[in-house]
C-alpha cells in the first residue's frame, strides 16, 4: 500500500464510499492471499481492480460479498461489516448487490429465463407471468432477446456471461461487482461486454467494481483502477492519474499493452 | 440412451480392450501397483463390513431358525448364506463402491481435460494405458479380498453366535465346517473373477464415455457404479445357478 | 493433525446437518421442488432397486430350497424369503441402491454447482443455499425411500417365486398360502423404520459431501465416490444393530 494513495481518495473526492476496505489479510494455510488491502469504492463509480493470475482479485472479491470471512480487517458497507456480519446482516447487504461469476455460474438446469428470474422468485411478489416478462425486459437490456427459453447448456460462452450479467441486474441493485468478466471470451465479444457496462453505468447509475487481468478493458470502462501485487494493493487512483503512474509494477503491467 | 447403438458401442470397447490388452507387451509392473492399491484402498471397508454383516446374518438365522426350533443350525445358514452369497456379492458391491468409482472418476477426468486424447497424440494405446493395468489389477485382487471377507464373516458371525445369541460354538463350527466344502471357495473365487471384471468394464466404459465439465464426471461416476451393482446382482444369480444349482 | 482433520470434518458435519435439519422441519418448504426430486428418485432408482432385489430374491429361493430340503420343510421357504426380503434385505439392498444412484447424483449434481459457483451465485443472490438446493434433496430421499423398499421386496418375493416354483418346481400355491404366515406387521413396520434411517444418512451424506465438494471436475468425483462408500459402510453397521433393536434375538 502506497502511503500516498489514502491522501488521494481523502481528500481530492467527494464522492461518498459505497464500500471501504481496512487493512484486510487473508491466508489459505501457508499461503498469504491478502496481505493488508484498503480501499475506498465510491459510489457511481466504476473501480477496476487490475492484477495477474493469483494475486488475490477473486478473494477479494468474495470478501466484499461475505462468501469468505477474513483472517483480520473490516468491509464496511452501509455501516456493516461483513468481516463479522451475522447472516441477517449479509443478506441486506446482497440484496442490494449484484454479481457476475467468472463462468457465470448459471444454474444449468434451468433455461436462460428462469436463471433470470430466479432472484425474483425468492425475493419479489411478483406472479411468474410478471417475472418472466421482467426476464424478458432483462434480456433486451444484455442485447439477448431471444434466448429466453434456451437451455442454460446451449449458451454460448458470450451468452453465459450475459445471461449472468442480467441476472445480476435484475433486482435493480446499487452495486454490482464483476469477476474476470473477459475471461475465455474472443477479443469481439469482450467488447460487446464492455459497451454494455458503459451503457448500463450511464443508464442506471450502478457502481461497478471490476476484478480484471484485461487493461484494456479497465482503461475503457474505469473511473478508478487499483492494481493488486502479491496480496497488496501497490496502487489506487483515477484512471488518468494511474496511467502515468511511476510505479514500477504498473509500468510493467502497462507496458504490455500501451 | 437408445439401446442398440449403445450396446454396439459397449460391444467395441470391450473388443478394444481385449485387442489392445493382447498386442501390447503386460503392464506387470502397472497391474501389481493397481492390485495393491484397490486392496489397500478396500480392505477396511470390508472389514468392517464383512464383520456387520456376519453378525447380523447369525442374528437373522437364530430368529429364523427359533421359529421351527433348529436355532443349532445356524452355522449351516451362514455358511450358506454368508459364504456363498453373502461375501462375494458384497464384496462386489463395496469393491465397485470404492475402486470402481475411483476409475471412472480418474478416467473421466482424464477424458474431459483431454489427457486421453494426448495420450493418443502420443501413440500410447490409451485402452492399453488405462484400463489394461486396472483390469488385471482388479482380477488378482478381487478373489483375494473374498476370502479375507468370507473368513471374517465367518469369525463374526462365530462370535455372536456364542456371546449374544448363547449358542454352542462347537455345534456352530462343525456345522459351518461340513457345510462349506473347499470347491465352495474355488467357486466364491470364481464369482468374484467375474464381478471383478465386469466392475472394471463397465467403469472404465462409463469413464471413456464421459460428458464434459464437472457434471459430466458426475454423472459418469454415478453411472458406474449403478450399472455395476445392478450387473453384479443379476449375474450373482446366474452363477449360483450354474455352481450350486 | 490427520485425526485432528477427522474430529474437524466430523464437527462440520455435524453443524451441517443441524443446519439442515432445522429448516427441514421450519416452512417456508420448496413444496414444488421436492415432488420433482421425489419423482427423479423413483424414476432413476426403481430399476436398479428391482434389478438387484429380484435375482437376491431368486439367489434365496435357490439356497433356501437346499437348506429345506435337508429338513423336508419346504414349505417354510416362502416364509424364510418373505422374513428376510422384508427385514433385511429389500431395506439394505433398496438403500445401497438408492445410494449409488440417489445419493451420487445428489453428490454430483450439488458438487457441480458448487464447483460453478452456482451455490456461492445463490448465496450472492441472497438466497439460501441450503433450504433451496439441500432441503428438497433430503426431504424427497426420506419420502422416497419407503416407496423404494416396498418396491424392493416386491421384487425380492416375486424373484423368490419366479426361482422357485418355475425353474425349480417348487409347489406355487404352497409358496402363496405360506408366504405371509410368519411375517408380522413388526417385520413390515421395522423394514421401512430401516429404510427410512437410511435413507436419512444417504442424503445427509450426499448433500454434505456434494455441497463442501472442491478442486474441479476431480473434486466431484471424489465427491461421488466418497458419498457411496461412506453412506453403504455407515448403513451396513447400522443395520445390524436396528436389526437387535427392531426384531430382537429370540431366547
Amino acid at each position: 500500500m502506497s502511503p500516498d494513495r489514502t491522501s488521494v481518495s481523502r481528500t481530492l473526492v467527494p464522492d461518498p464510499v459505497a464500500i471501504r476496505i481496512e487493512e484486510l489479510r487473508k491466508s489459505f494455510g501457508d499461503l498469504v492471499v491478502l496481505d493488508g488491502v484498503s480501499l475506498d469504492i465510491l459510489q457511481g463509480k466504476t473501480t477496476a481492480i487490475l492484477g495477474p493470475s493469483g494475486c488475490g482479485k477473486s478473494v477479494l472479491l468474495k470478501h466484499i460479498v461475505g462468501l469468505l470471512r477474513p483472517d483480520s480487517g473490516h468491509v464496511w458497507i452501509d455501516g456493516i461489516d461483513m468481516a463479522i456480519a451475522t447472516p441477517e446482516e449479509k443478506l441486506q447487504v446482497r440484496k442490494r448487490f449484484g454479481m457476475l461469476f467468472q463462468h457465470g455460474a448459471l444454474f444449468e438446469d434451468l433455461t436462460a429465463g428462469e436463471n433470470i428470474a430466479f432472484p425474483l422468485r425468492y425475493h419479489t411478489r411478483l406472479t411468474a407471468a410478471q417475472r418472466r416478462a421482467r426476464a424478458q425486459e432483462v434480456l433486451e437490456l444484455v442485447e439477448m432477446p431471444e434466448l429466453h427459453d434456451r437451455p442454460t447448456s446451449a449458451l454460448s460462452g458470450g451468452q453465459r456471461k450475459r445471461v449472468a450479467l442480467a441476472r445480476a441486474i435484475v433486482l435493480e441493485p446499487q452495486v454490482v461487482l464483476f469477476d474476470e468478466p473477459n475471461s475465455g471470451l474472443d477479443p469481439m465479444t469482450s467488447t460487446t461486454i464492455d459497451d454494455l457496462i458503459l451503457r448500463m453505468k450511464e443508464r442506471l447509475g450502478i457502481t461497478f467494481v471490476v476484478i480484471t487481468h484485461d487493461i484494456v478493458q479497465a482503461v475503457r470502462i474505469s473511473d478508478w483502477v487499483g492494481m493488486l501485487w502479491q496480496g497488496r494493493l501497490v496502487a489506487y487512483a483515477p484512471l488518468p492519474v494511474f496511467l502515468h503512474s511511476e510505479h514500477p509494477i504498473v509500468r510493467r503491467f502497462l507496458s504490455r499493452t500501451l | 440412451m437408445s439401446l442398440l447403438p449403445g450396446l454396439a458401442r459397449f460391444g467395441r470397447f470391450l473388443g478394444q480392450i481385449v485387442w489392445s490388452t493382447v498386442s501390447n507387451p503386460l503392464p506387470v509392473g502397472r497391474a501389481l501397483e493397481e492390485a495393491h492399491r484397490i486392496g489397500v484402498n478396500s480392505l477396511p471397508i470390508l472389514l468392517v463390513v464383512s464383520v456387520f454383516v456376519g453378525t447380523n446374518l447369525s442374528v437373522q438365522g437364530a430368529s429364523a431358525f427359533s421359529t421351527i426350533h433348529a436355532e443349532r443350525y445356524v452355522g449351516m445358514f451362514v455358511a450358506l448364506a454368508g459364504v456363498r452369497e453373502m461375501a462375494p456379492i458384497m464384496v462386489a458391491s463395496m469393491v465397485a463402491a470404492k475402486a470402481g468409482t475411483e476409475m471412472a472418476s480418474q478416467i473421466a477426468v482424464m477424458r474431459i481435460q483431454e489427457q486421453i486424447d494426448a495420450l493418443e497424440v502420443m501413440a500410447i494405446d490409451p485402452y492399453w494405458f488405462l484400463i489394461t493395468p486396472r483390469l488385471l489389477g482388479i482380477l488378482l485382487v478381487l478373489p483375494a479380498l473374498t476370502m479375507i471377507s468370507i473368513f471374517t464373516l465367518v469369525v463374526s458371525a462365530y462370535g455372536v453366535a456364542i456371546t449374544q445369541l448363547g449358542l454352542d460354538g462347537h455345534t456352530f463350527l462343525e456345522q459351518a465346517t461340513a457345510t462349506t466344502h473347499a470347491m465352495d471357495l474355488v467357486y466364491c473365487a470364481v464369482k468374484a473373477f467375474v464381478f471383478g471384471l465386469v466392475i472394471c468394464v463397465l467403469s472404465c466404459y462409463h469413464g471413456f464415455t464421459s460428458g464434459a465439465g464437472a457434471s459430466g464426471v458426475g454423472r459418469a461416476t454415478n453411472a458406474a457404479v449403478v450399472m455395476a451393482a445392478v450387473s453384479c446382482a443379476i449375474l450373482n444369480y446366474l452363477l449360483s445357478e450354474l455352481l450350486f444349482g | 493433525m490427520h485425526l485432528f482433520d477427522r474430529l474437524a470434518a466430523l464437527g462440520r458435519f455435524g453443524l451441517f446437518t443441524t443446519r439442515v435439519i432445522r429448516r427441514l422441519i421450519t416452512p417456508p418448504w420448496e413444496i414444488e421442488e421436492i415432488s420433482r426430486q421425489v419423482w427423479l428418485l423413483c424414476s432413476r432408482c426403481a430399476l436398479p432397486v428391482l434389478a438387484t432385489t429380484t435375482p437376491l430374491g431368486m439367489v434365496m429361493a435357490l439356497q433356501g430350497l437346499v437348506i429345506f430340503s435337508i429338513f423336508e420343510a419346504e414349505q417354510y421357504l416362502s416364509p424364510l424369503i418373505s422374513v428376510a426380503t422384508f427385514r433385511e434385505l429389500s431395506p439394505v439392498l433398496a438403500s445401497v441402491l438408492v445410494a449409488a444412484q440417489g445419493g451420487s447424483s445428489f453428490a454430483a449434481e450439488l458438487g457441480a454447482m458448487r464447483i460453478h459457483e452456482e451455490i456461492d451465485a445463490t448465496e450472492v443472490m441472497a438466497i439460501d443455499p441450503i433450504r433451496i438446493h439441500v432441503v428438497p434433496r433430503l426431504a424427497a430421499i426420506l419420502l422416497a425411500c419407503p416407496l423404494l423398499n416396498l418396491l424392493g421386496s416386491l421384487g425380492g418375493i416375486g424373484g423368490g417365486f419366479v426361482s422357485a416354483v418355475w425353474i425349480k418346481g417348487h409347489p406355487g400355491t404352497l409358496y402363496w398360502s405360506e408366504l405371509w404366515s410368519m411375517t408380522g406387521g413388526m417385520d413390515l413396520i421395522g423394514g421401512q423404520i430401516k429404510a427410512l434411517v437410511f435413507g436419512a444418512i444417504i442424503g445427509l451424506v450426499a448433500t454434505y459431501e456434494g455441497f463442501f465438494a472442491s478442486g474441479g471436475a476431480p473434486g466431484v468425483g471424489r465427491a461421488v465416490n466418497r458419498t457411496v462408500v461412506t453412506s453403504a459402510t455407515t448403513f451396513i453397521v447400522v443395520n445390524y444393530f436396528l436389526t437387535s433393536a427392531l426384531f430382537g434375538v429370540p431366547h
